[in-house]
C-alpha cells in the first residue's frame, strides 16, 4: 500500500525532469536529451499505474485560507483521464523525436513538454475547483510555448489567440466560482454536486445562469461553439506532435473540467431538465455538425483535422450533457477513442509533412504508395473516427446514442435529433477523411496509360511504432470494450 | 460451435497469410487463394444439416452471436461456393493485372465478412460484418483505378456508408425500444403485437441500409455503375452474393419486425416493383455487356423483394412467397456467377464490353456458348431447364394468392393485378435483353474483326477457367429440371428463417397455370425483342445494324439529383451558412461588435469632459452680449462713415439744401479702407517692405550708436 505522498511522484517527476532538461549541462546534447525524455515519459506511465490501482487518496498541498485547501484527490474519473493523458503524451513524445529533429529550440520544447505533463497529472487529481482552476491556468500558460514553437508570425499569432481564448474561458469559470461561493457547502468536488439546496432555493435561475457561463468557459478549451475559434488556428501552426497532444489531450482537460462541473460541482440532478441542459446540448450538437461540415470545406490537412477535433470533442461534451449513465459512459469511451484516433491522425499528418512537405489534401495523391504503413494507420483511424465497427469509435457512438435516447427531462425531440446529428456528422467525417486514403492508395494510371510509380519515403521505426501501437490499441479496445464499458457505467452510477 | 467463428475469421487471417505469401511467390498465392475458397466451401458443406450457435459475449460491446440453421447454412454454402469458383477462375483472369495482392487480400477479407453476415444471429453482429464487408468490397470496385472505376467506387462507398449509418440509427432505436437485437428476441419482444410507430420508423431505417446494398430503388444507383468497372470475378460476387447480404437484412426485418404489417408490405412492394421494372428497362436499353447484367441483377433483386413484400402481406400464409424468394435468391446467385464469369471471359480476351465491339465473339466457342446459354435460359425462366422458372412461378403464384385472398374478403385488388402485369412484363423484358445479349454474342458477326475472334477459338480460355465456368453453369439445368428434388428442400429448410411454416404438400411446379405464366412472359419477351430491340434500339450505320445507346443521359438519378445535392448543395450552401454562423463569435462579435462597443464607450468617456465644457459654454457660460456683426466694412470705416453720413445729412438739411452732398461715406470709406488694407498687405508681402524695415532697423541702430 502506498502513502498519499506518492501522488507527488507522477506530478513532480516530469516537472523536475523538465527543469533538468532546461538547466543541466548534459542535456544540451540532443541524443542524451531525447533518451532522458523518453525515459521520463515511460517512467511516468509506470508511476501512474500504482495510483490507478490504489484506493482513492487525498494529499493536501497547502491552504489558501482556512476553508480553501489546495489538495490532490484521486477518484475514478481522474484516474481514467490521467491514464489516457500520460499514455498518449508518452506516445506523442516518442514520436516527436524524429519529427523535431530538424526543428530549432528543441530543449525549450521538451522542457515545456515535460513540465506540462506534470501539471496535467495534477489537474487530473485535483480535488477542488480552486485547485483545478490553478492547474488549469498553469497548463494553459505552459502549452503556449508549444503552440508558438516555430516562432513564425502565424505561430505567434496563433499562440496569442489560444492564450486569449483560454484565459477568457478560465475567467468565466473563476467568475462563476466567485458568484456561486455563497451557495455551496464546499469547494471540493463531491459526487452529486456541492450546492447547498437550502441556500439555492429561490435563486435557481441565478445559479443556473452562472453554471451556464462556467460551462461555456470550460467549453473554450474543449473547442465548443461559441469559443471554438482557437482550435483551427492553433493546430496548423503548432508542430505536429504538439498539435497531436493539443487535440488529443489538452482539449480533454476542458472535457474533464466540464465533467467535474456537471457531476461533481453543480450536480447532475440539479441540472437535469433545465434550460441549461437544453442550451448546452444544442450548442454541442451544433458544434458537432459545424466542425464536420467545415472540415469538409477545409483544404489544408492539419486544419481539416483541427475542425474534426472541434466536432469530435463536442461528441464527448454532448455525452456528458445527456446527464444519463449511458451517455456518460459513451462520453468517456469517446475520450479514449478520440485521444487515440486523433493522435494517430495528427502523427500521420506530421509524418506526411515531415517527409514530403505537403500540407494540402489535394497534393496527397499516391501518398499511400509512398508511406504505406503510415497511411494504413491513417485509414484505420479514419474508419474508427467515422464509427465503423469494430473500432472503438463505433462503441462510443453506440453508447452516446443510447444515452441520448434514454435521457429524461429534455424535450423528446432531442432524443432523436441527437443520434441523427451524430450520424450525419459521421457521414461528413467519412466524406472528409476517406477520400484522402482513397487518393492515397488508388492512384490510377498516368496520361500515357502507365502505372504511376511513387518512391517510398516511410519514416523510421521511431515514428512508426507509436503510430502502429495507437492504431492497434484503438481496434483492440473496440473489439473488446467490455472492461472499459463496465468501468464507465459503474463510475456513472457513483456520480449520479 | 467453434466452426462458425473460424468460418468468419479464418478467411480474414488467411487474407493476411496470402498477402505475405504473395510477396514472395505469386503462383503459390493464387493456388492458396483458390484453396481457401475450396476449404471454406467444404466447411460450409459440413454445416449443411447442423444447427448450433456460438457466442462471444462482450465482443464489440453487445457481443458476437453466430448461429447456423437451414437457411444460413444454405447461404453460407452458396457464398463459399461462389468464392471457390471465382477463386479458380481468377488466376487466368487476373494474369495481367496489377495490384493482385491487394485484390486477393480484400477478396478474402470480404469472404470472411460475408460469411459473418450470413451466419449472424443478431442484427448487431450482422451490422458489424456488414460494415466490414462494405468497406473491403470497395477495393473490388476501385481495383482498375481508372477514372470511371474511381467514380463508381466513390458512389459505391457513399451509398454504403450512408446506408450503414442509417441502419445504425435504426439499430439505436430498436435496441432502445426493444432491448434486444437478436433475431428471435426481436420477434419475442414484439410479442405478436403490431409494431409501435417508433419500431416502424426504426425498421424502415434498418431497411434503408440493407436496401442500399441490395440495390433497391432509389438506392440502386451504385449497382449499374459499379459492376461494369469491377473485375469480372468481383462483379459476380458483388451481384451474386453481396446484394444478397442486403436481402438477408430485409428478410430479418420482414419476418421479425414487420410480419403481417400491410402498410410496410405495400410500401416495400412499391419499391420492389419499381426496382424490378426499372432494372429490366435499363437492362434492355443498355449496350454494355456487364451493365446489362448489372441492371438485370437490380431487376432480379426487385423480383425477390416482391416475394418478400408478398410474404409480409400474406402474414402467416406466406410460405409460398418465402419459398419463391429464397429459391430466386439461390437461382440468381448461381446464374449471375455463371453469367458474369462468361462476361469475364469476353473481357479478358477483348478488354471491351460494348455490344458493338464484342458481337460475334462467342461464335465457335462451345464452352462459353454452353455456359452463357444455360445462364440465359435460367434467368429467362424458360422451362424445363431454366431454373428461374421454378422460383418465379412461385413468386407469381404468391401474387395470385394474395389477389385471391383480397377477392374473398371483398377488398379492392386492382393494384395487385397491376403488380402482376408488371411482374409478367418484367419477366418478358428479362427474356428480351438476354436474347439481345445472346444473339449479339453468339450469332451475329463482327463486321471487321470476326476473323480475329475466330482465331482465338483455341486459346481464349484455359482448362482451369472452363472448369470454373462450366461447373457453375452445369448446376442450373438440374435445379430447373428437378425442382421437387432440389428446389423444394431449399424452400423447406429456409421457411423457418422467413418466419413461415414449411409446406406440407408438394408444389406442382409444372402446372398448367404456371406454364401459362411462363408462356405469357416468353410471348412478351419475343414481342419486346422483335418490336423494341430490333427496330428501335438498333439503327443502321452504313450496311451494319449497330446497337444504339438510346437511354437519355440526363435520366440518371445519380448525376441529376444525388451528386448535385451531396457534392454541391450540402457543402457549399449549408456549409457556407454554417461557416457564417461559426464565424459569428470571432468574426462578428470579437472583431466587429465588441471593438465597436468598446471604442464607442471609451470615446464617449474621453470626450465627456470636453462635451461637458462645450455644453456649459453654450448654456451657463454663454457670453451675455455678443457684438453684432458690422454690416459693411470694418468697425472703423463703419463708425466714421456713419458719423460722416450723419454730418452730411445735417448739412443737407441745413446749409447745403440747394446742392446736397450725395456721397455715401459709409461705402466710400469702406472702399478706401479695403484699398488701403489691400495695399498694406501687398506692401508687407513685398521685398521692398522688408528692405524698408531693414533700413529702418539700420537707421535706428545708427541713431542709437550715435546717441551713445
Amino acid at each position: 500500500m502506498i502513502g498519499s505522498w506518492y501522488l507527488l511522484v507522477p506530478v513532480l517527476l516530469p516537472i523536475l525532469s523538465g527543469l533538468a532538461v532546461c538547466f543541466l549541462k548534459p542535456f544540451e546534447d540532443t541524443k542524451a536529451r531525447n533518451r532522458f525524455t523518453l525515459c521520463v515519459l515511460v517512467l511516468n506511465v509506470l508511476a501512474v499505474l500504482p495510483v490507478l490501482f490504489a484506493k482513492d487518496m487525498t494529499l493536501t498541498l497547502f491552504t489558501l485560507s482556512d476553508t480553501l485547501p489546495v489538495f490532490l484527490h484521486t477518484d475514478t474519473a481522474g484516474k481514467i483521464f490521467a491514464a489516457v493523458m500520460c499514455f498518449v503524451w508518452a506516445a506523442a513524445g516518442a514520436y516527436s523525436f524524429e519529427y523535431m529533429a530538424h526543428e530549432e529550440n528543441q530543449r525549450r520544447y521538451y522542457t515545456f513538454y515535460l513540465v506540462t505533463l506534470g501539471v496535467l497529472m495534477a489537474l487530473c487529481f485535483s480535488g477542488s475547483i480552486v485547485t483545478f482552476y490553478m492547474f488549469y491556468e498553469a497548463m494553459t500558460l505552459l502549452t503556449v510555448p508549444l503552440v508558438m514553437h516555430t516562432m513564425t508570425k502565424e505561430a505567434v499569432a496563433a499562440g496569442i489567440k489560444y492564450l486569449i481564448y483560454s484565459v477568457v474561458g478560465a475567467s468565466l469559470v473563476l467568475l462563476g466560482v466567485f458568484l456561486l461561493s455563497p451557495y455551496v457547502t464546499t469547494f471540493s468536488f463531491a459526487a452529486g454536486g456541492v450546492l447547498d439546496m437550502e441556500k439555492v432555493a429561490g435563486h435557481e435561475s441565478y445559479v443556473l445562469t452562472v453554471a451556464f457561463l462556467m460551462l461555456i468557459g470550460f467549453g473554450a478549451k474543449a473547442g465548443m461553439f461559441p469559443l471554438h475559434g482557437w482550435l483551427p488556428t492553433a493546430h496548423p501552426a503548432a508542430p505536429s506532435p504538439a498539435s497531436a497532444v493539443l487535440s488529443g489531450v489538452i482539449t480533454k482537460a476542458g472535457v474533464l473540467g466540464t465533467l467535474r462541473l456537471l457531476y461533481s460541482f453543480i450536480g447532475a440532478d440539479f441540472l437535469r431538465g433545465t434550460w441549461v441542459q437544453t442550451a448546452i446540448m444544442s450548442l454541442t450538437l451544433f458544434t458537432v455538425f459545424m466542425g464536420s461540415l467545415l472540415a469538409l470545406r477545409e483544404g489544408v490537412l492539419k486544419k481539416r483535422l483541427a475542425w474534426s477535433s472541434v466536432s469530435q470533442v463536442s461528441y464527448i461534451l454532448f455525452g456528458l450533457s445527456t446527464l444519463h449513465p449511458l451517455g456518460f459512459a459513451g462520453a468517456l469511451l469517446h475520450v479514449i477513442a478520440h485521444s487515440l484516433i486523433k493522435d494517430t491522425l495528427f502523427m500521420s499528418a506530421g509524418a506526411i509533412i515531415e517527409k514530403t512537405g505537403k500540407t494540402k489534401v489535394s497534393e496527397l495523391d499516391g501518398i499511400g504508395k509512398q508511406m504505406p504503413v503510415v497511411m494504413w494507420c491513417f485509414t484505420i483511424a479514419s474508419i474508427g473516427l467515422v464509427g465503423i465497427p469494430p473500432c472503438l469509435g463505433f462503441i462510443s457512438k453506440w453508447y452516446l446514442a443510447q444515452g441520448a435516447l434514454s435521457m429524461t427531462g429534455v424535450a423528446p425531440f432531442f432524443s432523436y435529433l441527437a443520434p441523427a446529428v451524430l450520424l450525419v456528422s459521421a457521414l461528413l467525417t467519412a466524406a472528409y477523411l476517406l477520400p484522402i486514403s482513397i487518393h492515397g492508395f488508388f492512384t490510377g494510371k498516368d496520361a500515357n496509360g502507365q502505372v504511376r510509380v511513387f518512391s517510398k519515403c516511410e519514416p523510421t521505426y521511431v515514428m512508426l511504432i507509436p503510430l502502429v501501437l495507437l492504431t492497434a490499441l484503438m481496434v483492440l479496445l473496440g473489439i473488446f470494450p467490455q472492461g472499459l464499458t463496465n468501468l464507465f457505467t459503474t463510475l456513472a452510477g457513483t456520480l449520479m | 460451435m467453434a466452426l462458425l467463428p473460424i468460418l468468419c475469421f479464418g478467411p480474414m487471417v488467411m487474407a493476411l497469410v496470402c498477402y505475405i505469401v504473395g510477396r514472395f511467390s505469386k503462383p503459390v498465392r493464387d493456388e492458396l487463394v483458390a484453396a481457401v475458397g475450396f476449404v471454406t466451401c467444404l466447411a460450409c458443406a459440413f454445416l449443411w444439416n447442423q444447427t448450433g450457435s456460438f457466442t462471444v459475449s462482450g465482443f464489440c460491446g453487445l457481443g458476437l452471436h453466430l448461429s447456423v440453421d437451414g437457411f444460413r447454412s444454405l447461404y453460407a454454402l452458396v457464398a463459399s461456393f461462389m468464392w471457390m469458383m471465382t477463386g479458380i477462375f481468377s488466376k487466368e483472369y487476373f494474369a495481367h493485372y496489377h495490384n493482385r495482392n491487394r485484390y486477393y487480400f480484400f477478396n478474402l477479407m470480404t469472404l470472411g465478412a460475408t460469411l459473418g453476415v450470413f451466419l449472424s444471429d443478431d442484427l448487431y453482429s450482422t451490422f458489424i460484418f456488414f460494415e466490414i464487408m462494405s468497406l473491403t468490397s470497395y477495393v473490388w470496385v476501385a481495383h482498375e483505378e481508372t477514372p470511371g472505376a474511381m467514380r463508381a467506387a466513390g458512389t459505391y462507398l457513399a451509398v454504403a456508408v450512408l446506408g450503414g449509418l442509417t441502419t445504425l440509427m435504426g439499430l439505436f432505436m430498436l435496441w432502445h425500444e426493444l432491448g434486444t437485437l437478436s433475431f428471435d428476441g426481436l420477434r419475442a419482444a414484439l410479442g405478436g403485437q403490431p409494431a409501435s410507430t417508433t419500431v416502424t420508423v426504426a425498421a424502415w431505417l434498418v431497411v434503408f441500409g440493407f436496401a442500399a446494398k441490395a440495390g433497391l430503388f432509389p438506392l440502386h444507383i451504385w449497382l449499374p455503375k459499379a459492376h461494369p468497372v469491377a473485375p469480372a470475378p468481383a462483379s459476380a460476387l458483388l451481384s451474386g452474393i453481396l446484394t444478397k447480404s442486403g436481402v438477408f437484412g430485409l428478410i430479418v426485418v420482414c419476418s421479425r419486425l414487420m410480419a403481417g404489417n400491410a402498410a410496410f408490405g405495400n410500401a416495400l412492394l412499391v419499391l420492389a416493383v419499381i426496382t424490378m421494372f426499372l432494372g429490366a428497362v435499363l437492362a434492355l436499353f443498355s449496350v454494355d455487356l456487364k451493365r446489362t447484367l448489372a441492371c438485370s441483377s437490380m431487376s432480379q433483386i426487385g423480383f425477390i423483394t416482391v416475394g418478400l413484400s408478398m410474404m409480409v402481406l400474406l402474414g402467416e400464409e406466406g410460405s409460398l412467397a418465402a419459398y419463391g424468394s429464397v429459391m430466386h435468391m439461390v437461382n440468381h446467385s448461381l446464374i449471375k456467377l455463371c453469367l458474369f464469369m462468361a462476361a469475364g471471359v469476353v473481357f479478358m480476351n477483348l478488354h471491351q464490353l460494348n455490344l458493338n465491339d464484342i458481337r460475334g465473339f462467342g461464335r465457335g466457342k462451345p464452352v462459353l456458348h454452353i455456359a452463357f446459354l444455360l445462364g440465359a435460359l435460367s434467368i429467362g425462366c424458360i422451362p424445363p431447364i431454366g431454373s428461374g422458372y421454378v422460383s418465379k412461378s412461385l413468386l407469381h403464384e404468391s401474387i395470385l394468392e394474395y389477389i385471391h385472398l383480397l377477392q374473398e374478403t371483398g377488398q379492392s385488388w386492382g393494384a395487385y393485378k397491376f403488380v402482376e402485369i408488371l411482374f409478367l412484363i418484367s419477366g418478358g423484358l428479362t427474356i428480351a435483353y438476354m436474347t439481345k445479349l445472346y444473339i449479339c454474342l453468339f450469332w451475329e458477326k463482327h463486321p471487321t474483326r470476326q476473323a480475329e475472334f475466330d482465331a482465338m477459338n483455341k486459346s481464349y480460355i484455359s482448362v482451369r477457367s472452363s472448369v470454373a465456368l462450366l461447373g457453375s453453369a452445369i448446376v442450373l439445368p438440374f435445379l430447373g429440371a428437378l425442382p421437387q428434388a432440389l428446389m423444394s428442400p431449399v424452400g423447406a429448410r429456409s421457411a423457418s428463417f422467413f418466419g413461415q411454416e414449411a409446406l406440407k404438400e408438394s408444389i406442382a411446379y409444372f402446372s398448367g397455370e404456371n406454364l401459362l405464366g411462363a408462356a405469357e412472359s416468353i410471348a412478351i419477351g419475343a414481342a419486346a425483342y422483335l418490336l423494341i430491340v430490333r427496330p428501335l434500339l438498333m439503327h443502321k450505320e452504313g450496311k451494319v445494324l449497330v446497337y444504339a445507346d438510346c437511354w437519355p443521359k440526363w435520366l440518371d438519378l445519380e448525376n441529376s439529383v444525388y451528386r448535385p445535392v451531396f457534392t454541391q448543395f450540402l457543402p457549399n450552401v449549408i456549409g457556407a451558412v454554417t461557416a457564417f454562423i461559426a464565424n459569428i463569435p470571432e468574426g462578428l462579435v470579437v472583431q466587429k461588435i465588441i471593438p465597436e462597443i468598446i471604442t464607442g464607450v471609451v470615446r464617449f468617456l474621453c470626450e465627456l469632459p470636453e462635451k461637458i465644457v462645450l455644453f456649459l459654454k453654450n448654456t451657463v457660460l454663454r457670453k451675455r452680449r455678443r457684438k453684432e456683426a458690422v454690416p459693411i466694412g470694418n468697425r472703423f470705416t463703419y463708425g466714421s462713415g456713419r458719423f460722416m453720413d450723419a454730418i452730411a445729412r445735417g448739412l443737407n438739411a441745413t446749409v447745403c439744401r440747394r446742392h446736397p452732398v450725395r456721397t455715401d461715406f459709409e461705402f466710400v470709406l469702406d472702399a478706401s479702407g479695403k484699398e488701403i488694407t489691400r495695399g498694406t498687405i501687398r506692401i508687407t508681402r513685398s521685398i521692398s517692405f522688408g528692405l524698408l524695415l531693414l533700413c529702418i532697423g539700420l537707421f535706428a541702430t545708427c541713431l542709437y550708436l550715435m546717441i551713445h
